[in-house]
């Protein structure tokens, strides 16, 4: 499967996989003297599901931090649609068409769900300040439009009946669905998901799956997900990194890093939970 | 004694009205409070600056007159001409936004990720050196403001009153504009703070600094338009006051009578800000005509309005509207 | 009996969507709520969007006489659909849309439907799983493509695409189609509905024009419908009571059919379009009273004094006023006052300010809870009815309303009960037969017409209104011959809002005993205020202060059934609270949420034991079927209590006042 032609290919159920949307080149990070991360290459192609998978402490979380420009790496270049990345703040990132989730949650509380999900649609309204003090009907005619993009959205996930509900006040798995919904809502050319399904139950990770699935799928959004439940990745990804005590020990398709030996010894066999 | 019962009732309406100023000071700390976390101690300064640039302009003032004299040995004072309000107000409008944008710059950039300890006492900091700046600018001398708010006595409420009860209501002019205009400053804030892409910024910068970036929020242009939009607020206060009773360095004090506002609406709310200041403001003048004035010998309008604040902070420590506390099991 | 022929061919929906069409062109016929905004179609959009599918149905080969399966929820082009089938001359054949592959499998074979029109990719899956056991099925549409695009599309339609077909098919195929409705009439099949039936297999009712047009005739005039009026259409489509309200009486009368956005924003909706016209089984009237105490529990102090001295007043004089009673100006003012603070607010956050007939029926409900919205000014009635009646048997006057009753018949309706007890009807309403069983068409509808409800009550002599018991089969005797009517005694039960359901046993024993399913929310609150932690349903049902309160409440339930001298064996000895709630894809509950009491008995025969013979608790392993139909077993050790009985007492003289 890594050697699939540069400018793409179809899958057996049908979807477009194009060429490289992302790649990580030679990426070390340090935090003081501990390297999370340690010499990592890989790739991302434009529409398929790609996960990075690896025991706790591995390095994922570090490297999708990496990616979505909360952490900057003391070596290696990120190349993003084809063009070597500068280095940029998380926002400018965000504003590249890369959206994220974050394993713990980092929902604005106080907001209601509709609300939460229209600051997904921020970097798209073209609007400032004054725009909006003169040209009031203006404004209001890209707020409708924006809210048309989050009403779809929110029909998506099945979350009409919180749409006013205050985020702080639902409950973990429906936050989760809240969070990919604000994701979503920015129409990114890479989603990001950290650890979409810790902490659900088994319904809960099902529907989740479904949803990614769902979205990968209708909307072609290329995923790029970490996830320690093994069973999950496989049965959604296209490709698979397998990272341990931050190098990349595997990388191909779920069914070539279940046969590879390394990844067995380090992460299949051995239990670090 | 019905004569009593109308003085307290007039008490009560002057009492209110002085309320909507304390709510404005305090709204300029809840502003930034909220998106940033910070105790901004100089607020009240902030208000004195403003008032005292805004003076600056309008009479034509030479900036730093005093320095530029004493170094080069001129006597410059006024550039001779006078501007009218509305240009010397959005002038001042503009300092105000640039104060923002150094304050963020010089300041708030290099302390990201500090303790909120330290972030006041750079505030406090601040303050000091914001009064010094503007002692050197614009002079120590007490100054007269004058924008074209009506003042004096309102000769309508004064004859209504007095055909109904038979005594007239003093109620300033001043005062009565005051509450319109902050009316009208804090429906615009809302209405910003709801409806528009930037006010959902703030609001989503205020509840979650990771998730704001995440969305491709930038947080500096977020902190220099509160600090912005705070340093406006402390305009309108700033000008309220000194059309009041002149532009002086007493003005810096109006940020202790915000906080007793503060203690009682909550730190966080905007809602909090307007009620905390209306309840203080009406509170301490009707303690004072009722029980101060006749048996405790006077003056007792700061002491009663910390004591209020105090005992609803033992009751309700995140104030009347604040976000209540709860650590959940 | 008379066709609805006299009211100038107005004999079949075509014909009255037509009138519709043409009579209340621009007023709003359906309204639904999609992406946060409620759109709306006129009766005459209505009737250009049930034309275009007709034509396009037609031009997929749909034959008269074939059955046509619709399996979602609740939204316009579903009743579109219903129309449309029948302007071919088919069938349809509404399915509970929480039916899973086994029960939709044995309705499409026993219909022999051809075609299936599925809501959403759920349901396609549910059909395909199940369709190469169904040679007669051939094409499947679909409303909602999300999901979809991978699907073979051999066999699979897109509504939108099929009603694209049809407006430009409609040329070729409008002289078969003309054909085809002049054929039809008031004896033309209208609708065939599966009762989901406590045992056994479901029946397929055979329902004609007449049944449900003569009868939607009658109960809307007894009700004084008119075109302005909204209803929100949320019940199951399977189910009888949505056919007549949402389809018969809705084309009777030309009011609008409101549909939700989905299931879970139901409250929000009804909130939203406010009906004038309302159907609820019991449960949910519970369900909403439920959550407004415990608003209530949680509101400030001011507003729960408020709440509670009008409540009191409300109580009083709301129901005096509804019944047309004279009431004293001063009470009238105070109830005006309380209008406007409490009942009115309240009203408007229940969604039921705009109410003029409200309905629940299905269940007995609450004395309390009848009261509890009577008082606040709704006019919510009972009715009784079956799905062979098409609905109404009888149901209650404005101002003639009580909770224990369930009214007088409704005009048509002759009633009649037997020695055994058993109540018996005759009505233009009653079915045609049951499809492809002629053994029970028979043994339900004699040949003069009547038919047998299985329930057991009277006509009470001075009202004329009837009172149902219980179901007649399920009222039996004890070992002393007493008489054990469980559905009294569980009725009684669940009034209480911790209980949910419950199950009471004692045919052919000495003493009675009883299975409880706790109410979540209720409860579940109650332990929140209490400070009691629970991880889940199970441990929640076993705690000890749990059981403490259900006690209590057996034990109040006991006096109150002691009062009755007839029923007083039925008193509550012991009792156990379940590890689970009870759930229709467990076969426990019927679809419309009735217990199956046969498979309690036998699928808890263990714990049935228990509760004679008198141990202190019971170990037991339940199978479970888990919402996408795969199953899992859960172990439970279930605590067995005592209650406290009253000695039956005869009935005591009370001092002669």
């Amino acid at each position: 499967m890594l050697d699939q032609p540069a400018e793409g290919y179809v899958t057996e159920d049908g979807r477009k996989i194009g060429g490289v949307l992302m790649e990580m080149k030679n990426i070390t990070l340090r935090f003081g003297g501990v390297t999370a991360i340690k010499d990592i290459s890989f790739d991302i192609r434009e529409g398929e599901i790609r996960a990075i998978i690896g025991p706790n402490g591995a390095g994922k979380s570090s490297m999708l931090n990496v990616i979505s420009g909360f952490y900057v790496p003391q070596e290696g270049e990120v190349w993003f649609k084809g063009a070597k990345r500068a280095q940029m703040k998380p926002y400018q990132v965000a504003r590249q068409g890369i959206a994220r989730t974050f394993q713990n949650i980092a929902l604005f509380e106080g907001m209601s769900v509709l609300d939460n999900i229209m600051t997904g649609r921020l970097t798209h309204m073209k609007a400032n300040v004054i725009d909006q003090a003169v040209w009031w009907g203006r404004a209001q005619v890209e707020e409708t439009e924006n809210r048309e993009k989050v009403e779809k959205i929110i029909d998506f996930l099945e979350i009409q009946n919180i749409r006013k509900t205050p985020v702080g006040r639902l409950p973990y798995g429906l936050k989760k669905r809240v969070e990919l919904a604000r994701a979503l809502a920015a129409e990114p050319m890479l989603l990001l998901l950290d650890e979409p399904m810790a902490g659900m139950n088994v319904e809960e990770k099902e529907d989740m799956s479904r949803f990614i699935l769902d979205v990968n799928d209708e909307f072609g959004t290329t995923i790029a997900l970490i996830e320690h439940d093994m069973g999950v990745v496989m049965d959604l990804s296209d490709r698979v990194v397998v990272m341990d005590y931050g190098k990349k020990i595997g990388d191909g398709t779920p069914g070539e890093v279940r046969a590879n030996q390394d990844v067995i010894d380090a992460y299949l066999g051995v239990s670090h939970d | 004694m019905p004569d009593q019962l109308l003085f307290a009732m007039e008490v009560t309406l002057n009492g209110l009205m002085a309320g909507v100023m304390y709510a404005l000071v305090a709204l300029g700390f809840v502003l930034i409070f909220k998106a940033s976390g910070i105790f901004n101690y100089a607020q009240g300064v902030m208000a004195l600056f403003a008032a005292m640039t805004l003076v600056g302009i309008q009479k034509g003032q030479v900036p730093f007159a005093h320095l530029i004299n004493a170094v080069f040995g001129t006597n410059i004072h006024y550039f001779g001409w006078e501007l009218p309000a509305i240009l010397a107000i959005l002038l001042t409008v503009i300092v105000m936004i640039g104060f923002a944008w150094l304050v963020n710059k010089l300041v708030l950039r290099h302390l990201v990720n500090q303790e909120p300890i330290i972030l006041f006492m750079a505030t406090i900091g601040l303050a000091y050196f914001l009064e010094g700046v503007a002692d050197l600018m614009w002079g120590a001398e007490i100054k007269k403001l004058d924008v074209g708010l009506p003042q004096g006595l309102n000769a309508t409420i004064d004859e209504v009153t007095f055909n109904l009860f038979g005594y007239g209501f003093f109620i300033d002019n001043l005062d009565i504009a005051a509450t319109v205009i902050a009316a009208v400053l804090v429906t615009g804030l809302v209405i910003f703070s709801q409806y528009t892409k930037q006010g959902r910024a703030l609001r989503a910068v205020a509840d979650d600094h990771q998730a704001a970036l995440s969305v491709g929020i930038s947080l500096n242009f977020i902190w220099v338009l509160v600090w912005a939009i705070a340093g406006f607020v402390a305009l309108v206060a700033g000008i309220m006051w000194g059309a009041k009773s002149g532009v002086q360095f007493s003005l810096s004090l109006i940020a202790l009578k915000a906080l007793p506002v503060l203690m009682l609406g909550g730190f966080t709310s905007i809602p909090g800000a307007i009620v905390g200041g209306l309840i203080i403001g009406m509170g301490e003048q009707l303690f004072e005509f009722l029980i101060g004035q006749p048996f405790l010998g006077g003056a007792t309008q700061n002491w009663f309005a910390y004591v209020l604040a105090l005992v609803f902070l033992v009751f309700r420590p995140q104030g009347l509207f604040g976000e209540r506390i709860i650590e959940r099991v | 009996m008379g066709t609805a022929a006299a009211d100038g061919q107005l004999d079949t929906f075509p014909r009255l969507l037509a009138r519709n069409a043409e009579k209340f062109g621009n007023k709003p016929a359906y309204r639904e709520k999609e992406f946060g905004i409620w759109q709306s179609w006129t009766w005459a959009e209505a009737r250009d969007e049930i034309e275009a599918l007709a034509y396009g149905l037609l031009d997929m080969g749909l034959n008269e006489g074939d059955h046509v399966a619709l399996v979602g929820r609740n939204r316009p082009h579903m009743y579109w659909s219903m129309v449309a089938a029948q302007m071919c001359g088919a069938v349809p054949v509404p399915i509970y849309q929480d039916s899973v592959g086994e029960e939709i499998a044995y309705v499409l074979d026993h219909c022999g439907a051809r075609f299936v029109i599925a809501q959403d990719q759920e349901q396609v899956d549910k059909v395909i799983e199940v369709k190469d056991r169904l040679p007669t099925l051939e094409e499947v549409i679909y409303l909602d493509k999300r999901g979809m695009r991978k699907y073979d599309h051999t066999h699979l339609r897109l509504f939108d695409f099929v009603q694209d077909e049809g407006r430009a098919t409609r040329d070729k195929g409008e002289r078969e189609m003309a054909a085809r409705l002049a054929k039809q009439d008031g004896n033309t099949t209208c609708v065939m509905l599966y009762t989901s039936g406590t045992t056994g297999r479901p029946k397929g009712v055979v329902l004609s024009n007449d049944n449900i047009i003569i009868t939607s005739k009658n109960s809307a005039e007894f009700d004084h419908l008119v075109p302005g009026d909204d209803i929100l259409a949320y019940l199951p489509m399977a189910w009888v009571g949505d056919f007549i309200f949402s389809v018969g009486q809705a084309y009777w009368t030309g009011f609008c059919v409101n549909c939700p956005e989905s299931a879970d924003t139901m409250m929000t909706d009804l909130r939203e379009i406010g009906p004038s016209y309302y159907f609820a089984p019991p449960r949910i009237f519970e369900t909403q009273l439920t959550t407004v105490m415990i608003r209530m529990e949680d509101a400030g102090n001011l507003k729960r004094w408020l709440f509670e001295r009008f409540m009191a007043h409300a109580k009083v004089v709301g129901p005096k006023l509804l019944d047309g009673e004279r009431v004293g100006a001063l009470e009238k003012l105070k109830y005006s006052l309380g209008n406007l603070l409490v009942y009115g607010p309240l009203k408007n956050t229940l969604g039921l300010s705009r109410i003029r007939v409200g309905y629940t029926a299905g269940e007995a409900i609450g004395p309390e809870i009848f009261d509890f919205y009577r008082s606040l000014g709704i006019n919510l009635k009972q009715l009784y009815g079956q799905t062979e009646a098409s609905v109404f048997i009888t149901q209650q006057k404005d101002h003639e309303v009580r909770a224990d009753t369930v009214g007088t018949p409704t005009p048509g309706v002759e009633l009649r009960i037997d020695d055994s007890g058993e109540v018996f009807y005759r009505s233009p309403g009653v079915f045609v037969k049951y499809f492809k069983n002629e053994e029970s068409t028979a043994s339900t509808k004699d040949a003069e017409g009547w038919v047998a409800t299985g329930d057991a009550g009277f006509i009470e002599p001075d009202t004329g209104h009837l009172r149902i018991i219980d179901r007649a089969k399920d009222v039996g005797k004890m070992a002393s011959g007493a008489l054990f009517a469980p559905k009294y005694v569980e009725n009684k039960l669940k009034f209480y809002p911790n209980i949910l359901e419950a199950v009471v046993f004692g045919a052919g024993r000495d003493t009675c005993t009883a299975f409880i399913n706790i109410d979540l929310t209720a409860v579940g609150n109650w332990a929140e205020r209490n400070n009691i932690a629970y991880a889940s349903y199970q441990e929640l049902a076993g705690h000890p202060q749990v059981l403490d309160m259900i006690q209590s409440h057996i034990a109040e339930t006991n006096e109150s059934v002691a009062r009755d001298e007839m029923l007083s064996g039925c008193q509550i000895h012991r009792f156990l609270v379940l590890h689970k709630e009870l759930d229709a894809d467990d076969g426990e509950l019927t679809r419309t949420r009735k217990v199956r009491r046969r498979i309690i008995e036998e699928k808890f025969a263990d714990l049935i034991n228990a509760l004679y013979d008198g141990s202190e608790s019971v170990s037991t392993e339940t199978e479970v079927t888990y919402e996408d139909g795969r199953k899992g077993s859960i172990k439970a050790t279930l605590e067995i209590r005592n209650v406290t009985t009253v000695e039956a007492r005869a009935p005591q003289a009370v001092a002669a006042e």
